[in-house]
């Protein structure tokens, strides 16, 4: 019978908690890269303008039809060599999770702004709004009332995708975790804590998430889809 | 300068590559099949009448959909062993992490499903005598399957692009056949290059046929 010891993993909880921090830190810079991405993606995706809709359309294609895994190593190992530049696991990691996490953000608002009523876009035009400030004014904050439970299930993917950069040595909290379960022999504790750590985290931003679409379905104009 | 692209040691790989995609084909038909399948049991579960199966199936779902995959597989590969004196293979840790996870994601899929069919339908079943199994088998999942075929294709896309990470215990598939031979040649650039565009080519018919699916399925409901 295995004899379960937590005590490494609890005087080593320092660096676990560090790992942490970083992962938090590169999901929270992915979100704010991958949102105006994803939107700029989108409008130019729905533009009618086909020398803007193709490429989007294939950026979104291919990074949400491609492992993130494969894109990561990419970016890592592969376009240093073409812009013959340094890179860093961090900005790689930034830079995958930026345009992966905009991908499906893209196809996310596109829903959206197609969901809104086409009457409500033709009365402001009707009352002399430019096509920019009925985007701005009418049709985004109508759509984006909509789209906030798939944002919010995206966003908690990509957190759990952050994992990946563990792989190219950036040291979050899976990497952390890796090590610390070399230095001190107990894997089982570790991985199992690291688990959990994980489990408690994206429970949390998961509930909270479920908080706010409450709050919002509460003030009407919240249909699912 | 511009860098000169050269694709001819990839060409001269080939067969480390070809070896590559049929582990990643074999791993994704294993757990496409485990996962689909045991995602079914857990939806039952999840709606039974008894209060522990219903209890064991939500902590299964919770815990498996709120931990990334990746930490999963390495649990299976360097915790598991340490608990049950066995070998586990990263073939073995790969196919538990990657199934268990898509179990619960399509478990919520086939609730989902189920949940949508009427309560008349189990209603008239019922009345005309079939037991509570046979009017799930006969009448409400080929309706409730039907309605979630888009939903579990897209589940089965995922799984594919998750067998990329059994690369990380060192499994015999794509990604990792073209690590190898990267750094072999030392050509990352036109390595990662190819190798994404397999997974492109071999995935976006399945992504394309499931838009197809879905736009058929809403006209015809």
């Amino acid at each position: 019978m295995y004899s379960w010891n937590f005590a490494p993993v609890l005087a080593n909880s320092d660096l676990l908690l560090a790992g942490l921090w970083n992962t938090l830190a590169l999901t929270f810079v992915a979100l704010a890269g991958g949102l105006p991405v994803g939107l700029a993606l989108a409008l130019a995706r729905l533009s009618g303008t086909r020398s803007l809709s193709v490429p989007a359309g294939i950026v979104i294609e291919v990074f949400r039809t491609t492992p993130p895994l494969v894109q990561l190593f990419w970016f890592y190992f592969g376009l240093p060599i073409v812009l013959n530049v340094e890179m860093t696991p961090y900005l790689a990691a930034a830079l995958t999770f930026t345009i992966q996490s905009g991908a499906f953000f893209a196809e996310i608002f596109r829903a959206g702004i197609v969901s809104v009523d086409k009457g409500q876009r033709e009365a402001a035009r009707a009352i002399g709004m430019s096509s920019t400030q009925t985007m701005a004014r009418i049709v985004l904050p109508q759509a984006v009332k909509r789209m906030f439970p798939a944002m919010m299930e995206r966003s908690i993917e990509l957190m759990k995708t952050t994992t990946l950069v563990a792989t190219v040595s950036y040291a979050d909290l899976l990497y952390q975790a890796n090590e610390l379960a070399q230095k001190t022999f107990r894997p089982l504790e570790v991985f199992t804590a690291a688990a959990l750590i994980y489990f408690v985290t994206i429970s949390l931003f998961s509930a909270l998430g479920a908080l706010v679409e409450r709050r919002m379905a509460a003030s009407g104009e919240m249909a699912a889809r | 300068m511009a860098y000169r692209w050269d694709f001819a040691p990839i060409l001269d790989n080939w067969q480390a590559l070809a070896a590559g995609i049929a582990g990643t084909l074999r791993l994704f038909l294993v757990c496409l099949v485990l996962g689909l399948g045991f995602g079914l049991l857990v939806a039952l579960m999840r709606i039974a009448r008894q209060r522990p199966l219903r209890w064991l199936a939500i902590g299964f779902i919770e815990f498996f959909r709120n931990t990334p995959v990746l930490v999963q597989i390495l649990w299976f590969y360097f915790a598991l062993p340490m608990l049950v004196s066995v070998e586990i293979s990263p073939f073995m840790a790969a196919i538990l992490g990657i199934s268990l996870n898509s179990a619960a994601y399509s478990a919520e899929i086939n609730r989902g499903g189920i949940q949508s069919i009427e309560p008349g339908q189990w209603e008239a079943a019922r009345s005309i005598g079939m037991s509570g199994f046979q009017t799930l088998r006969r009448i409400v999942l080929p309706q409730a399957l039907r309605r979630v075929l888009p939903a579990l294709t897209n589940r089965g896309i995922e799984i594919f692009k998750m067998t990329t990470l059994a690369s990380v215990v060192a499994y015999v598939e794509l990604l990792h056949q073209g690590k190898l031979v990267a750094s072999l040649n030392f050509n990352p650039l036109e390595v990662y290059t190819v190798v994404g565009a397999l997974f492109f080519l071999i995935l976006y018919p399945l992504v394309r046929a499931t838009y197809a699916l879905e736009r058929r399925l809403a006209r015809s409901d």
